[in-house]
């Protein structure tokens, strides 16, 4: 292995025994297992179920880069990440890697509610393998960053959720990794504590640490990474440059439930098959610019009739922030029913929202039960303009009349009413 | 287990692991385990701070246990049933078998769950597992030594002067935790996949503490059955404290050496067992 790599991955697998969690938790359970097997004669014996929730993963990360994993729900990419920082032990393959590993799956993990920030500072730290002395050391920077010195000797029990991560992670920010893994931990907090943990990843990077990063959020993925890993069931089916990886992965996810979305009973009665977003610049293109209409169009298919369905457009910001929502209902579209097979075409207003990307979903609801029958994802687009952007503009732009009247103009305009004369 | 190198690699020292599949019954890698002592050190302090917290009496707890056992010990047995003891007054006959018995049954309990206790960490942290149960055996030392004190009281109350056999009781405490550590190596990993264990370790300690001899003395037990019982670690250790304790008569070497063996034995299978869990741990907790 060459001095300038961090990580050096060959052929890493993890295999698990599906259903092998909730069950045999109690030696009864096995118990009456081993028994049935027994009476059975070994007949009815289930076959092991294995499944492999990492497979054959090969790739090399040099010093110094920033590498995104992407995939969806159940892809690997957090076993990955285990696997990496030892927690779980691969079933096959090896990895090497070179210098310090800091591992941030969970902000927070480890945290004893009945100490104090102070307390629980030492102990955190402790865990992320830091010495007591340098814990000691960066102790001041620590708290500042977090910003709870006022509240440093209280139990963490009673701090709000705010606090408890910023402190979190604040103390793993600190903890100068040569090589940081991190999960999703992002995602947390206000948006300006957000921003703040952005910043200090790309001083990190700055520092020359290698960082992995593991999210849904392909907001961060964009700003933070220049090539991303694309798993897919547990394989690698993409390594390379950011973009390319992650249109592949917007292609792939378009029409994808929602990752929220729970699917209690079988096949949802309508599923959406083909969705389109038309703008400007073509179908699908992925890009709009502020102030254009767009248009979705969305075919759908039944299998039973949904009678006065509320069908809702929402768009996501890629921070997860809830932008705006078009609704049947709301906007004064009522739809009878919806049967068979057709297709719903959404012309949205002028779209004010500031440079930046987003997701749009579409959900169905049962009018009368509110019952959500699907929700998926349209697809993925950039709005594309030079000078609103949202880190300077906000959520959305448009513009105000101003007018200026100097302090001149105030005397001398017999019209103007000052409050209160 | 994965395997930590050390290799100087360029000008200065840096750390290479290599992460692969576990090979070998005999992996122990201690040596993560002293890379990884102020770790130890950390969730031994973090138990002992978060034990008596928010309790309006706190540590006096460690105090109140012992003081109670005894209280009806000596009401029950030295008085109702007039249990001999070696002609010393019964309360600190007693006294001097509950102390090491409660440091060993707390040590036993808390290595047994901690680490589903410590899920959490287990399941989101990396480092050598083993610091967990040695963790939990270490932290009720303190409790011990608290409570110790109120044995010193109860020595001069009862006109026992102490010898310089007194400092026996620190190896004798000693193997107490290592018999503690012995037996959680098993329970813990067990403990892991069959959370059943939480309910069996309280009972199987009650019936410990009466094949033990805290209530009555050693002389009391036929002597045919003497080898045998002597199997129990902790006959060894509560008739060493009785014996350093009291300054009469002679250690029970042979109680002791059979003690011994046998923990050293429940030892390195319980390390051989645990590691080989250990990789599994994650997964299933």
């Amino acid at each position: 292995m060459t001095k300038d790599l961090a990580i050096s991955v060959r052929g890493l697998g993890k295999r698990y025994l599906r259903n092998a969690g909730p069950k045999h938790n109690a030696l009864r359970d096995m118990l009456q297992d081993k028994l049935t097997t027994l009476f059975t004669l070994g007949l009815r014996r289930k076959k092991k179920d294995y499944f492999w929730a990492l497979s054959e993963a090969s790739f090399d990360i040099h010093k110094g880069e920033n590498v995104g994993i992407i995939g969806l729900n159940g892809a690997g990419k957090s076993t990955l990440l285990k696997v990496l920082s030892r927690i779980v032990t691969p079933t096959t393959g090896e990895a090497v890697i070179n210098g310090r590993l800091g591992a941030l799956l969970e902000v927070g993990t480890g945290f004893h509610q009945e100490l104090t920030g102070r307390e629980n500072t030492y102990l955190y730290g402790a865990i992320l393998g830091m010495t007591r002395a340098e814990v000691e050391r960066k102790f001041d920077d620590i708290i500042e960053f977090a910003e709870i010195r006022d509240f440093i000797d209280t139990p963490v029990k009673r701090y709000s959720s705010g606090m408890y991560v910023r402190l979190a992670f604040s103390v793993a920010a600190h903890l100068d990794p040569d090589i940081l893994l991190l999960d999703e931990v992002l995602a947390v907090g206000d948006a300006a504590f957000q921003r703040k943990c952005m910043n200090f990843a790309r001083s990190l990077e700055q520092k020359g640490s290698t960082i992995l990063f593991v999210s849904h959020n392909m907001f961060s993925i964009k700003t933070m990474c220049q090539r991303v890993i694309y798993l897919q069931k547990g394989k690698v089916v993409f390594d390379g440059p950011t973009t390319e990886g992650l249109k592949l992965y917007e292609a792939d996810s378009r029409l994808k439930e929602t990752h929220w979305f729970y699917r209690d009973d079988g096949e949802p009665p309508i599923t959406f098959t083909d969705a389109e977003i038309v703008s400007k610049e073509g179908v699908n293109a992925g890009v709009i610019d502020h102030g254009e209409r767009m248009t979705f169009r969305l075919r759908y298919k039944t299998t039973r009739r949904v009678e006065k369905p509320d069908v809702r457009l929402s768009i996501d910001r890629e921070d997860d922030l809830h932008t705006m929502t078009f609704s049947t209902h709301t906007d004064g579209a009522a739809i009878a029913c919806l049967d068979g097979e057709g297709e719903l075409i959404v012309t949205s207003p002028p779209i004010r929202l500031t440079s930046d990307f987003f997701t749009a979903n579409v959900a169905v609801r049962e009018r009368g039960t509110g019952k959500l029958l699907v929700s998926q994802i349209v697809g993925h687009f950039h709005v594309r303009d030079a000078v609103y952007s949202s880190t300077q503009y906000g959520v959305l732009h448009e513009s105000a009349d101003w007018k200026h009247e100097p302090a001149s103009a105030v005397s001398t305009a017999p019209t103007l009413r000052v409050a209160g004369s | 287990m994965n395997t930590t190198v050390e290799q100087a690699l360029g000008t200065g020292a840096q750390r290479q692991t290599i992460i692969r599949p576990s090979r070998g019954l005999f992996d122990l890698d201690l040596g993560a385990v002293w890379q990884y002592r102020e770790l130890l050190h950390t969730l031994m302090m973090r138990d002992i701070q978060v034990l008596y917290k928010q309790a309006a009496l706190g540590a006096a707890w460690a105090i109140i246990q012992p003081i109670f056992a005894v209280a009806v010990f000596t009401i029950v047995f030295g008085n109702f049933a007039k249990m001999p003891s070696d002609g010393i007054p019964y309360p600190i006959f007693a006294f001097a078998a509950v102390l090491p018995w409660t440091y060993f049954a707390e040590a036993t309990r808390r290595a047994a769950t901690g680490l589903v206790d410590d899920a959490d960490l287990v399941r989101k942290v990396y480092f050598p597992r083993l610091i967990i149960p040695l963790a939990k055996v270490t932290a009720p030392l303190l409790d011990f030594a608290i409570a110790f004190c109120v044995l010193l009281v109860l020595m001069a109350f009862y006109g026992v002067v102490p010898s310089i056999r007194l400092l026996a009781v620190i190896p004798l405490i000693l193997i107490a935790g290592l018999l503690a550590l012995s037996i959680g190596l098993w329970l813990g990993p067990i403990n892991v996949r069959f959370r059943d264990v939480k309910h069996t370790v309280p009972f199987m300690l009650q019936i410990g503490m009466y094949a033990s001899p805290i209530v009555y003395p050693l002389s009391q037990v036929p002597t045919e059955w003497k080898a045998f019982y002597s199997l129990n670690p902790m006959v060894g250790v509560i008739e060493g404290f009785r014996w350093a304790v009291f300054d009469r008569g002679n250690p029970d070497f042979g109680a002791l050496g059979i003690g011994l063996v046998v923990i050293v034995v429940m030892l390195v299978m319980g390390l051989v067992y645990f590691k080989n869990q250990e990789r599994s741990f994650a997964d299933v907790i």
